[in-house]
């Protein structure tokens, strides 16, 4: 089996609670968006810091849908399952490399990830040339190592396809509702109803000095 | 911590099957029983219903003995101050726990007074109604009871529910319709919840007991509106912060929905509950509880203008579809009732057990979060050990269940405590003892 590995610094995602209708507007068909609860779908913000790569060193920012993890008889229960309906990152490089092995879809143009800590807080600020697009707080829990399996789907026009993705690391999750969300103006947004997504998560996760697995990818 | 640093050419790499991506079996999830838990199991694929039922009976094999299996155990006594387990792990019978658990707040389902009233019911009744209550099932204890609920509620008219659930299930679904909005707090009952999922109006959480948040979810919405809080909050016992909440609901033109359960009988000064209390009882529209918590029996009830309830009394398919409560069960409530009436001193004496416990627990470093009623969180916060510490309270003497995810956030797992009335100084003095020495023990208090 080909995998593809992805060397990080920090892995830092936060899942927010978004109005189910809106959330199916953002999936294809044959995905369905996950209720944490009535009529409240998830919508999940990812951002890294990748140290190592294919192409280099880069930062990216994965807008995504919880969605339903393909399940098999005698596999494996994914974590979560994300249908990342869109993608941004700082070099040409690896919008081109992501979308070229992982069929991705990519925001054209770059935009930067920002981090910093503080107080046991990751920052998140994602710019684009100093146009704000969305600053991002996620606080730490425990810390312990962990290697957990991820599900990520994506589509283009012909094909429906699965990629199974290991997360390697120090890693801290809770629910203590302590981060935070600002979505600004910004057209890396523009399917986006800012005003009907809560400003806090129900989940924070971040992961430190990590490795991210891609398997192959899967046509289903 | 040393960073994981890999030359570049390493990082497209080709693996044997084997090497631990290889998908693990039903066997690996089970041995890795830890790494699950019932949101797992909510959903799977296959094309039959029954596909799930194998990993998880896996998974449950594992997870039963390893500290599932203290949810459900038996007891074999009244739901006293004091009860006997059957602990289902080793079969074995723990005698005179202290109960903390058994949200019989005032005590009331074993008075002998309760018991006598039932007993002369089934009697004279017999045990079920045989009927719904829009057909042959109301008898003349309902309208007494449904009468005096009203009464001692203040309200025009009160409609009876089989049960809680129930109750929120009929009322949301009976009002509210496709295309109507209802706005709940986020930590409420799961039956408020399902009826808002049977009324297929949109739906929306608000924050915890935060108003700004209710105001975002109300903006930019023209049609009909309900706002649902609870009085307690059953998971942390907190009380609703019910003026800030009636000002944005009333500026927005929603109507407002309080369940009482964990605070009927309880709060106010004639024990009406937290709106009562909070001095805010006209300004609420509906007014629900359950007959199950502090009146110790069983059943529901929504208290409002009699227009209200005659509309609902047609609607709440819940109630109309569902038998109507047991004579036994009726003629019990009455007597209970009648006791809240007559003795607010039981009321008087839950306060001082719950200002006892509290400060005892507090003085001794045990985190209780934000508690201000009888229901007390013990916070433990640790997922992986609650389990572990509940044997050891359940073996030290006390009955308490553990609480973990999902039913609450992850690492966000407690103890729930409901103080009764009934215990004596003793009991809650021998309870936190027992409380206080396992949490040291396992470092959870200094």
């Amino acid at each position: 089996m080909q995998l593809t590995k992805y060397g990080f610094s920090h892995a830092v995602s936060a899942f927010f609670e978004m109005p189910t209708e809106l959330a199916k507007n953002l999936l294809p068909r044959h995905l369905q968006p996950l209720e944490v609860q009535h009529g409240s779908a998830v919508f999940a913000v990812t951002a890294f810091d990748f140290t190592e790569s294919m192409v280099g060193t880069y930062t990216e920012i994965v807008l995504a849908v919880i969605v339903p993890p393909l399940l098999e008889a005698g596999q494996q229960f994914p974590k979560s399952a994300f249908y990342p309906y869109l993608v941004g990152t700082n070099t040409p490089e690896s919008r081109a490399h992501a979308i070229e092995r992982w069929h991705l879809p990519h925001h054209m143009a770059d935009v930067d990830c920002d981090f910093a800590v503080e107080g046991g807080a990751m920052n998140v600020r994602v710019h684009d040339n100093d146009k704000p697009i969305l600053e991002m707080s996620v606080h730490e829990h425990e810390w312990g190592k962990t290697n957990d399996l991820y599900q990520a789907f994506m589509t283009d026009e012909q094909k429906r396809y699965k990629v199974d993705i290991h997360m390697n690391g120090e890693f801290s999750e809770h629910e203590e509702e302590s981060g935070s969300l600002k979505l600004h103006n910004h057209p890396m947004l523009e399917k986006l109803e800012p005003a009907e997504i809560n400003t806090y998560p129900f989940r924070e996760l971040w992961m430190k000095q990590g490795m991210q697995t891609f398997n192959e990818l899967e046509t289903i | 911590m040393k960073p994981l640093r890999q030359p570049a050419e390493n990082l497209e790499t080709s693996v044997p099957e084997d090497n631990g991506t290889k998908p693990a079996t039903d066997q690996d999830a089970a041995s890795n029983y830890w790494d699950y838990d019932y949101s797992n199991f909510y959903s799977g694929a296959g094309f039959d219903a029954f596909d799930i039922l194998d990993p998880f009976d896996a998974w449950w094999e594992q997870a039963r003995p390893r500290g599932y299996y203290l949810f459900g155990q038996p007891i074999t006594t009244a739901p006293g101050t004091r009860v006997h387990l059957v602990e289902t792990k080793g079969n074995t019978k723990l005698e005179n726990l202290v109960n903390l658990a058994s949200y019989n707040y005032l005590g009331l389902s074993y008075r002998p007074e309760v018991i006598a009233a039932a007993q002369e019911a089934i009697g004279r009744y017999g045990l079920g109604a045989s009927g719904s209550p829009i057909l042959s099932g109301t008898i003349d204890l309902h309208e007494e009871l449904a009468e005096k609920v009203a009464r001692f509620k203040n309200k025009e008219s009160v409609l009876l529910f089989p049960t809680g659930y129930s109750a929120n299930l009929g009322v949301i679904s009976g009002l509210m319709r496709p295309g109507d909005l209802v706005v709940a707090d986020q930590y409420s009952h799961a039956s408020i919840v399902d009826g808002a999922i049977l009324s297929k109006a949109k739906t929306r959480f608000f924050r915890h007991n935060n108003a700004a948040d209710l105001d975002r979810k109300l903006q930019g919405f023209s049609g009909k509106k309900l706002v649902v809080i609870e009085g307690v909050y059953s998971m942390d016992g907190d009380l609703a912060a019910l003026a800030d909440i009636v000002e944005v609901s009333r500026k927005y033109g929603a109507r407002i929905l309080i369940d009482e359960a964990h605070s009927a009988f309880l709060f106010g000064e004639h024990g009406r509950g937290v709106a009562e209390h909070l001095g805010l009882d006209d300004e609420v529209d509906m007014h629900l509880g359950t007959f199950s918590k502090s009146l110790g029996g069983m059943g529901g009830y929504v208290g409002g203008s009699t227009k209200f309830i005659n509309y609902l009394r047609g609607f709440a398919r819940s109630r109309v579809f569902s038998c109507a409560l047991s004579p036994g069960v009726a003629a019990g409530l009455i007597a209970a009732l009648k006791i809240v009436e007559e003795e607010p001193e039981l009321r008087a004496k839950l306060w001082e057990n719950v200002a006892f416990l509290q400060e005892r627990l507090r003085n001794a470093g045990v985190d209780i979060g934000d508690s201000e009623s009888q229901v007390i969180p013990i916070m433990i916060r640790d997922d992986a050990r609650i389990f572990s510490i509940a044997e050891e309270l359940i073996h030290g003497g006390v009955y308490l269940n553990p609480i973990r995810y999902p039913a609450v956030g992850k690492h966000r797992s407690r103890f729930r405590i409901s103080v009764s009335a009934a215990h004596t100084r003793d009991d809650l003095e021998e309870g936190a003892d027992i409380i206080i020495r396992v949490l040291r023990k396992n470092g959870i208090c200094s």
